[in-house]
C-alpha cells in the first residue's frame, strides 16, 4: 500500500492545516472485512464528514462508541498513525476523525 | 529570566482498571491497588504514539499562549517511546504544528526526565536571549511487559510547555534549577527490545529516592528556602506511593503534594508524569505561589525547578480545561482490548 | 453505419482453479470466433477489458499477450476503467469501427481473481477508488455501504427492501448454466448473512470470480454471417469524480444518468421501451439506484419496485439481470461488461432458453466502474 516516504512528506502541509478542524458526520459505515493493510484494525468505522471549510472528507473514525455513529455527530480532525507498519518501513501519519 | 508562558496536556481516552490486570494474572487487586495507590491507568489508542499525542498537547499550548506556531524557536521532545530509533520526533511534531524551518530541535532520552532536561536547555537559550519562545514536550506511550509489575503503572499521555523570556507573558517564572545525576542501572531498555527491564526494589532507595532527594537538596541549598516556603510540591510519580514517601521525607505536607498526584487516576506516563503533575498544580494555583518540582529519570538523574506563579496565570486559567476535567472523558477497556491497543496481539 | 454482433461467448463464471488466465481468455475468444463463423486472421483488431492483471498478476501488455494466444499479430489494446473495463473496451471497439479504422473487431472481457488472497483482492479493488478512500481504510463494500446508508435514510427504505435484489438475481441465476451460483436465496438468508460493511451483508455483495466473455462486432452490413441481426444502437460513456464524498449526490450516479440520457437521446428510445437490461449490481444498493438513474423507476422507488417483482423474469415489465447479474452470475471484473452484451444479444435473438424474456426487442447494458466514476451504457436492438 502507501509506503512511500515521499508521499507522506508531500501530504504534511494539508494534514497540518486540518488538525483541530471540526466537522459533522454525513454518513457512516463499519468496515468488517478490511483491505490487507488494515486487517488488524477491523472492525472500524469509516465516515464521510462535512468539514468546517465546507468540503467533504472521508476518513476513519477513532476513539468511538456506538452512539457516535449517527448523522450529524460532531467530530474533530486528529493526526494518527495510519496502520501497523512492517518493522522497517516508514511510519505513515494520516488525518482521522474523533467524536466530540 | 525565563519561565512558563503556557502549557497543554493530552491524555488518551482509554482506561484499563488495575483490577482487570490483576484478574488476568490471578493476583489480589485490592492488595495491588493499595500498594501502588492507583486504580486505573491511561492507555493510548491503537493508532496513537508519542508523536501524535505530543502534537495534541503542543497544539493546546500554542493556542493557550496566543502565539503563532512560527514564533517558536526551539522544539525539544523527550520520550522513551520515540516512534523511531533514528529519525527525530521533534521535527515531526514541529512540522505538523506548523513551526516552519527556523528552530533548534532535538530529541531527548533520559527515561522519565527527558522532557525536564529539555526545559533546562530551553531555559538556558531563553536566559541568554538566543530564542524568544521554546516548546518542550514530554510524551510517552509507555509499555510494561505482560505479567510484570510495571504493567500496572506504565501509561500514556503527553504534556507540552511553551517557555518564554518576556516578563509580561510568563505565568510561572523559573527561579532556580538543579540536577543530580549518576550512573545507576535501575531500569533500562536495550535497542530493539520491546519492553523495558528493571531491577525490582533497586529502583527505590538507590535510584528514585537518592536522585530526587539529591536534586531537592541542591535546590534548597541554592535558594536558601525551606519546605514551608512553598505552596506546592511536585515529584515524578512512578506509582502513587513513591511521591508521597519522598514528599514526607523532604519535609512537605500532604496538602502541598495532593494537587499534583495525577498518578492515582492515570498511572505513570513516563516523560509526561512530573510535567502532568505540574500542569495539575498550574490549573489551580494562585499568583505569587512557589512550586517545588523534582523529576526523575532512571539510569539515573533528577531535575529540580523552583517556579513562582505570576498574575498572568489567572488569565490563562480562565481558558484552560483543567487536567482533572479532561481525564473524565474516558472509556474503559478490557485486558484483551488493552493487548490489541498496545500491539501485543 | 450499423454495427452488428456476429458472435458471442462466455466461459463459466466462478472459482475456476484449474483454468489459467490465458486458457480462460482463449476459451472465450475461440468460442466467440466460432459462433461468428470467423477465423482469428479475419479479425482486424482485438480490444481487451481487464482491471487487475497488472495489479495482482504483475502482467501488463495484455493486448499483445492475448493475440499471441490467438496466433495472430493484429492490433490489440487493453482498456481499463475498473469494473467498467468491459463496457469501455466495447465502446472503443465501436468507435474504431465508426472511424473506418477497422471493420470487424473481437472484444474480450477477462478477469482471473481467485489466484490471490481475499486481503490482496480487497486491496487491489480499491485501486478503483481514490487515495483518500484508501487512506481512510475504506473498501469497495464500504464505499457502497455509505451510499446505502444515504439512500436508506433519504427514502426510508429498509435492508429487507434491498435484499430483494439478491433474491431476484439468485432466482435468475438458477436459470443460467454459466452462473457462479445456481441456488436461490431468501430475504431471511440475506438478512442473516454476515456483515461486510454495515449495512451491506455477504449476500448483498457480488462475489470474487474468474471468467471471460467475448463478442465479435462488425460494420460490414452485408456480412452473411449475421443471423437474427442484433446491432448496437448506442454506446455512451460518462465520468464523475473519483471519490464518493466529492459527488453532488450520494444516492444517484450522475455518470449513469448522463451516459444513459445521451443513449436515449441519440436513439429516440425511452426508458419504458427497454424490454430487458443487464445492470451492474456489484452490491444490492447498486441495482436499486441504477434502475432509478436509468429511468426505469422513480427516485426512491428502485428497491421497492424490485421487491414488488417489476424487474423479475416472467413477472415484471422491464426485466433486470436475467443472467443473474453480478450477484449470482459472478463478477470477474473486466469480463462483466462483455458478459452483459452477450446476455442481451441472446435475449434479443430469442436464444436465451429458460431465461428468455418474451418478445425482447430492445435491450440495455449498464456497466459501472469504481463507485460510479465511469459508466458505459449500451443499447442493443434486433
Amino acid at each position: 500500500m502507501i509506503t512511500s516516504p515521499v508521499k507522506l512528506w508531500r501530504r504534511q502541509k494539508s494534514a497540518s492545516s486540518l488538525i483541530g478542524k471540526k466537522g459533522k458526520i454525513l454518513h457512516w459505515t463499519i468496515i468488517r472485512v478490511p483491505a490487507k493493510s488494515f486487517v488488524d484494525q477491523a472492525p472500524y468505522p469509516v465516515v464521510i464528514v462535512k468539514v468546517q471549510n465546507g468540503e467533504n472528507m472521508i476518513g476513519q473514525l477513532v476513539d468511538w462508541q456506538k452512539e457516535d455513529l449517527k448523522v450529524g455527530q460532531d467530530v474533530v480532525c486528529v493526526l494518527r498513525r495510519l496502520r501497523t507498519e512492517e518493522r522497517e518501513s516508514i511510519i505513515y501519519y494520516n488525518i482521522k476523525f474523533k467524536p466530540l | 529570566m525565563s519561565g512558563i508562558v503556557s502549557y497543554g496536556t493530552y491524555i488518551p481516552k482509554y482506561r484499563l482498571r488495575l483490577s482487570s490486570i490483576a484478574q488476568m494474572w490471578g493476583k489480589d487487586s485490592d492488595e495491588i491497588e493499595a500498594g501502588l495507590r492507583m486504580v486505573e491507568k491511561a492507555v493510548s489508542g491503537f493508532d496513537e504514539d508519542a508523536v501524535t499525542m505530543g502534537i495534541e498537547a503542543g497544539k493546546k499550548a500554542i493556542e493557550l499562549a496566543e502565539i503563532k506556531s512560527g514564533e517558536l524557536e526551539s522544539v525539544y521532545f523527550g520520550s522513551e517511546s520515540h516512534p523511531y530509533a533514528v529519525k527525530p520526533s521533534s521535527t515531526s511534531v514541529a512540522q505538523y504544528l506548523g513551526v516552519g524551518n527556523n528552530y533548534f530541535a532535538a530529541d531527548l532520552e533520559f527515561a522519565c526526565k527527558a522532557a525536564t532536561a529539555g526545559m533546562q536547555v530551553s531555559s538556558a537559550l531563553l536566559n541568554s536571549k538566543v530564542i524568544k519562545y521554546g516548546l518542550v514536550i514530554g510524551s510517552d506511550a509507555a509499555q510494561g511487559k505482560p505479567h510484570d509489575a510495571l504493567e500496572y503503572t506504565a501509561a500514556s499521555a503527553a504534556c507540552a510547555y511553551i517557555l518564554g523570556n518576556n516578563k509580561n507573558e510568563i505565568i510561572a517564572e523559573i527561579l532556580e534549577m538543579s540536577s543530580f545525576s549518576s550512573d545507576t542501572p535501575d531500569f533500562w531498555r536495550r535497542d530493539g527490545a520491546r519492553y523495558p527491564s528493571h531491577f525490582g526494589r533497586f529502583t527505590g532507595e538507590p535510584a528514585y529516592f537518592t536522585h530526587v532527594m539529591g536534586a531537592a537538596k541542591n535546590l534548597f541549598a541554592k535558594s536558601k528556602l525551606k519546605p514551608s516556603d512553598f505552596d506546592f510540591c511536585v515529584f515524578h510519580m512512578p506509582n502513587g506511593k513513591f511521591p508521597r514517601v519522598v514528599g514526607k521525607k523532604l519535609g512537605f505536607t500532604s496538602e502541598q503534594l495532593a494537587p499534583s498526584l495525577i498518578v492515582d487516576k492515570i498511572g505513570n506516563p513516563y516523560s509526561a508524569s512530573s510535567l502532568m503533575g505540574l500542569a495539575c498544580v498550574l490549573d489551580v494555583a494562585k499568583p505569587k505561589q512557589k512550586i517545588f518540582f523534582v523529576s526523575y529519570g532512571s539510569g539515573a538523574g533528577s531535575d529540580g525547578f523552583i517556579f513562582e506563579t505570576t498574575e498572568k496565570l489567572l488569565k490563562r486559567q480562565k481558558k484552560i480545561i483543567p487536567v482533572l476535567e479532561q481525564i473524565e472523558d474516558k472509556i474503559y477497556i478490557s485486558y484483551p482490548e488493552y493487548l490489541k491497543h498496545t500491539h501485543a496481539i | 453505419m450499423k454495427i452488428s454482433i456476429l458472435g458471442t461467448a462466455t466461459t463459466k463464471f466462478g472459482e475456476l482453479w484449474n483454468i489459467s488466465p490465458r486458457a480462460l481468455a482463449k476459451e472465450a475468444m475461440i468460442s466467440a470466433l466460432d459462433a461468428s463463423g470467423l477465423k482469428a486472421h479475419q479479425i482486424d483488431a482485438l480490444f481487451v477489458g481487464n482491471m487487475l492483471s497488472g495489479i495482482l498478476g504483475n502482467q501488463a501488455n495484455l493486448g499483445s499477450l492475448l493475440v499471441e494466444e490467438l496466433g495472430v499479430n493484429i492490433p490489440a489494446f487493453r482498456i481499463e476503467g475498473a469494473c467498467a473495463s468491459g463496457g469501455l473496451a466495447l465502446h472503443n471497439a465501436v468507435n474504431s469501427l465508426k472511424a473506418y479504422q477497422y471493420r470487424t473487431a473481437l472484444v474480450l472481457g477477462i478477469e482471473k481473481m481467485t489466484d490471490h488472497s481475499q486481503d490482496e483482492i480487497t486491496n487491489a479493488l480499491m485501486a478503483a477508488g481514490s487515495d483518500e478512500e484508501r487512506l481512510a481504510g475504506a473498501t469497495f463494500p464500504g464505499v457502497y455501504a455509505l451510499m446505502a446508508q444515504a439512500y436508506m435514510q433519504k427514502y426510508k427504505v429498509t435492508e429487507e427492501d434491498l435484499a430483494a435484489v439478491s433474491v431476484k438475481n439468485h432466482y435468475h441465476g438458477t436459470l443460467n448454466s454459466k452462473a457462479q451460483f445456481q441456488f436461490e436465496v431468501s430475504i431471511s438468508d440475506v438478512m442473516k448473512s454476515s456483515k461486510i460493511a454495515d449495512p451491506l451483508k455477504l449476500l448483498d455483495c457480488s462475489p470474487i470470480s474468474d471468467g471471460a466473455a467475448a463478442v465479435v462486432i462488425t460494420s460490414d452490413e452485408n456480412s452473411k454471417k449475421i443471423k437474427n441481426n442484433v446491432y448496437i444502437a448506442a454506446s455512451e460513456v460518462a465520468t464523475d469524480t473519483l471519490s464518493l464524498h466529492d459527488r453532488k449526490s450520494f444516492t444517484s450516479l450522475e455518470s449513469v444518468v448522463k451516459a444513459s440520457n445521451n443513449a436515449y437521446k441519440k436513439t429516440g428510445i425511452k426508458p419504458k421501451d427497454i424490454d430487458v437490461s443487464e445492470i451492474h449490481d456489484c452490491f444490492s444498493i447498486s441495482e436499486a439506484i441504477a434502475t432509478e438513474d436509468l429511468g426505469f423507476s422513480e427516485k426512491g422507488e428502485g428497491a421497492i419496485d424490485i421487491a414488488k417483482g417489476k424487474r423479475t423474469l416472467f413477472k415484471g415489465d422491464i426485466i433486470c439481470n436475467p443472467s443473474g447479474g453480478l450477484k449470482a452470475c459472478g463478477h470477474p471484473v473486466g469480463a462483466t461488461g462483455i458478459k452483459q452484451i452477450v446476455e442481451i444479444t441472446e435475449q434479443l435473438r430469442g436464444e436465451a432458453g429458460k431465461r428468455q424474456v418474451e418478445k425482447a426487442k430492445i435491450g440495455l447494458t449498464h456497466n459501472v466502474g469504481g463507485s460510479g466514476t465511469v459508466a458505459a451504457i449500451h443499447i442493443l436492438r434486433s
